[in-house]
């Protein structure tokens, strides 16, 4: 029970970190969260992990709020609530706590990495945050004053967006818009080269143009549906081709209410990936049959995407809605997959 | 009924509340006389206060349990009996019906969809319980197309909010290896096939453990490896006999259907022991092939964990030398594998083993399809001026329509009129 709660401290200090990073809008240690806690899961079962959390919550009034968020909703609305307020000798509490975690090297090394970094004064006042949920905790049996010139001097700690190397190549976006005017569907596929129109297979025209490689699909009431572009600005301007090509046509079309509905992304870590393990610690979250699909279908909750996991390293990301949730979304798996490189 | 007053005719108190058509009479039960009596029909003012209500709108629904609810919990049972499962899986994969029931999106479903429900709750039970039953065999026996499977038990599984654990791979070993029909002999099953279930259960599980540890299981059907891992032990047990017998015909012999994947597991299933093989002193003497290490597939098991280390290796290149583990079994050979390298022994043409090949799953391994160029990075803003030439190369000229327009005429002609006379 003692050293369950020293590592929980000491995962809720790099939360707290964490938190105060993203608050001051800095990408840094985001994966760690996820790392930390895919470590908890692996070492205390989902259910004990929980409780432990919120009495831990109950014992320190003013915790800092954790991007848990990704993890479990009822968790994350506390940690959000509660707001940050620390002082600079509280990184020395978060110091020698440090001495005692024997199971998470990497969260103190990246604490220690902050630390140094808030000394060296390279980004925010937040910095200084690091320690948050440590103060308020009761530790009266842990010796005080491990100072910061002690902390030994390791290797820098690269920021955790380069940490993977890799980013996710856009695939396909999809996107809305409303060209506000009732088109005549026969008279489209009549007057326009590349559209097909079969009133029985579906019910609006198929367009395509070659700059950029696009597919919409065009339907009575004026909206349309483009497809296959590889990034935001091919999908609207290839939108406004099809709305000009409409327009030649005869309508009176606008460009109302362009939206991105649907991005998807893909890229390869390199590495193969044991599916097995990786749904027996991420159950909730994950579904593996290999007797249907040969990938494993991640659900991420927080951003919420859908990631399919394949044995050859390779990572599809689907669902999202902006260019940076997949970014994201492949920054929060990639250390989760790096934990199950080795069969 | 005491306390309801008496009958006019014989004075009995003995009335009784019957209805007649629906209509409520209080009877005599001596003399039959009828006391009093409801009313029949209702006025209209009476009519004015009921209302009809339909049936999905009514709590009838939740009260009974529809004929085609009986119907699939009837189903569940007979499945479970056919299946030969325990009692308790019964009961249990009955509430899993009952509440999947309960969700207005599945008694709204297709009766396609309602029997395949009955078989996602028997599955369920069973991965549960760790009883290994395969998604095809569920499929086989409901007539059910595995797509029509897939997609309600994905449904079913979010519905209900179950955790389900995946099939256990040791269990299916087991229940599939004993279903080949091999270990007695039979007019079909000369002697020289009929093997020993104990014997060839377990060298199909180390087997299957190996195909784990190489990559091979991940991502893939688990059923055809299983079915390449029995050929092979049953290969191995009496290799003089049976290399002669293709895969096709063990499975024909042995009763049980050939799965289309698992000649290519086979394939990599022998390649790996081929791999692992090059490690040991005297069998890289043999030279041996695909057909020959069938032979030696007993002594690879026995030190699988240190020739599959050997004999490849993962990103991090870890080569211990001086793992004196290894014994030559029998061959009387001392000599570990860099000794004989160095030494030339024997035949000149020992060499070196060539360095370990990686631990990689097949696909990994295998050469890309069609090389994936990077995308040129795209300028594109999103708001450049579309020039007019380029709308215009998608539209049709006047003289374009019409002619267009005559072919469709045409065609239409031609269609509806398919035999000229």
């Amino acid at each position: 029970m003692e050293e369950e709660k020293t590592d929980l401290e000491l995962y809720l200090d790099q939360c707290s970190a964490q938190d105060a990073l993203t608050t001051s809008r800095s990408p840094l240690l985001s994966p760690a969260v996820p790392y930390d806690v895919d470590m908890l899961t692996s070492s205390n079962p989902e259910s004990a992990f929980n409780p432990q959390l919120e009495e831990v919550t109950e014992t320190s009034g003013s915790f800092s709020a954790v991007d848990l968020s990704f993890l479990l909703d009822e968790l994350s609305q506390e940690k959000k609530d509660q707001t940050v307020i620390r002082s600079k000798h509280e990184i020395e509490e978060n110091c020698k706590t440090q001495k005692q975690q024997t199971r998470l090297p990497l969260p103190s090394q990246l604490d220690t990495g902050l630390a140094l970094d808030s000394s060296s004064g390279s980004s925010s006042h937040s910095h200084l945050h690091p320690a948050d949920g440590n103060s308020a905790q009761p530790s009266p049996e842990k010796p005080h004053s491990l100072p910061l010139a002690s902390i030994t001097p390791m290797t820098p700690i690269a920021p955790i967006s380069e940490c993977s190397g890799i980013v996710p190549q856009l695939q396909n976006i999809v996107s809305t818009v409303n060209l506000a005017c009732k088109l005549d569907l026969k008279k489209i596929a009549l007057h326009a080269k590349n559209a097909e129109y079969n009133p029985k297979r579906f019910a609006a025209v198929i367009m395509r143009i070659r700059e950029p490689r696009t597919t919409a699909l065009i339907f009575s009431s004026g909206k349309m549906v483009c497809t296959g572009a590889k990034s935001e600005e091919q999908s609207r301007l290839a939108a406004r081709k099809y709305a000009r090509v409409v327009q030649k046509l005869g309508f009176p079309a606008r460009f109302l209410d362009f939206t991105i509905q649907n991005m998807v992304g893909s890229c390869d870590v390199r590495f193969p990936i044991s599916l097995e393990g990786l749904v027996l610690t991420h159950q909730q979250f994950s579904s593996y049959e290999p007797e249907l699909f040969p990938g494993l279908i991640y659900r991420m909750v927080k951003p919420r995407i859908v990631l399919l996991i394949f044995v050859s390293g390779k990572v599809v990301l689907t669902g999202a809605k902006k260019r940076s949730d997949i970014c994201e979304a492949f920054e929060n798996i990639y250390p989760i997959l790096k934990g199950f490189k080795k069969a | 009924m005491p306390g309801r007053g008496r009958c006019p005719d014989c004075g009995s108190a003995e009335l009784v509340e019957d209805s007649h058509y629906s209509q409520n009479q209080l009877v005599c039960s001596d003399c039959g006389c009828v006391v009093t009596e409801g009313v029949l029909t209702t006025t209209f003012s009476d009519e004015g206060n009921l209302r009809e209500v339909t049936y999905s709108r009514s709590t009838g629904e939740n009260e009974q349990v529809s004929r085609s609810q009986q119907r699939g919990l009837r189903r569940v049972r007979d499945l479970c009996r056919v299946l030969q499962l325990p009692p308790t899986f019964e009961d249990t994969a009955i509430a899993y019906y009952q509440q999947a029931y309960q969700h207005a999106g599945i008694r709204t479903a297709r009766l396609q969809k309602k029997e395949v429900l009955v078989g996602c709750c028997v599955l369920i039970t069973c991965r549960q319980r760790n009883w290994p039953l395969t998604m095809g065999t569920i499929c086989t026996l409901l007539y059910a197309d595995l797509d029509v499977f897939s997609g309600t038990y994905m449904q079913i599984v979010k519905l209900l909010g179950l955790d389900v654990p995946s099939l256990c791979l040791v269990d299916l070993v087991k229940t599939y290896c004993s279903s080949f029909k091999l270990f007695e002999a039979s007019p079909s099953v000369p002697a020289k096939y009929v093997e020993d279930k104990e014997k060839m259960l377990s060298r199909t599980l180390q087997l299957v453990e190996l195909a784990d540890e190489t990559w091979l299981v991940t991502g893939r059907h688990p059923l055809p490896v299983i079915t390449a891992a029995t050929f092979l032990a049953w290969q191995s047990l009496r290799p003089s006999d049976r290399l002669s017998c293709s895969l096709a015909r063990f499975c024909k012999l042995a009763n049980v259907d050939l799965p289309y994947p698992a000649s290519s597991r086979l394939q990599e299933l022998l390649a790996v022991l081929l791999q692992m093989a090059e490690q040991l002193a005297w069998l890289q003497v043999l030279k041996l092939d695909k057909r020959s290490v069938v032979k030696h597939i007993g002594d690879l098991l026995q030190h699988r964990h240190m020739l599959v280390r050997k004999a490849f290796r993962d990103g991090t290149a870890e080569m211990d030398s001086g793992e004196k583990e290894l014994q030559g079994q029998g061959q009387g050979q001392g000599p570990e594998e860099e000794d004989v390298g160095s030494s030339s022994l024997e035949l000149p043409a020992v060499k070196r083993p060539a360095s370990p090949a990686l631990l990689l799953p097949p696909c990994m391994l295998k050469p890309p399809k069609r090389v994936c160029p990077t995308p040129p990075v795209s300028t594109v803003t999103g708001d450049e001026d579309i020039s007019d030439s380029e709308i215009e190369q998608y539209l049709r000229t006047p003289q374009e329509v019409r002619d267009f327009q005559k072919a469709q005429a045409a065609r239409q002609a031609a269609q509806s009129v398919p035999n000229p006379p």
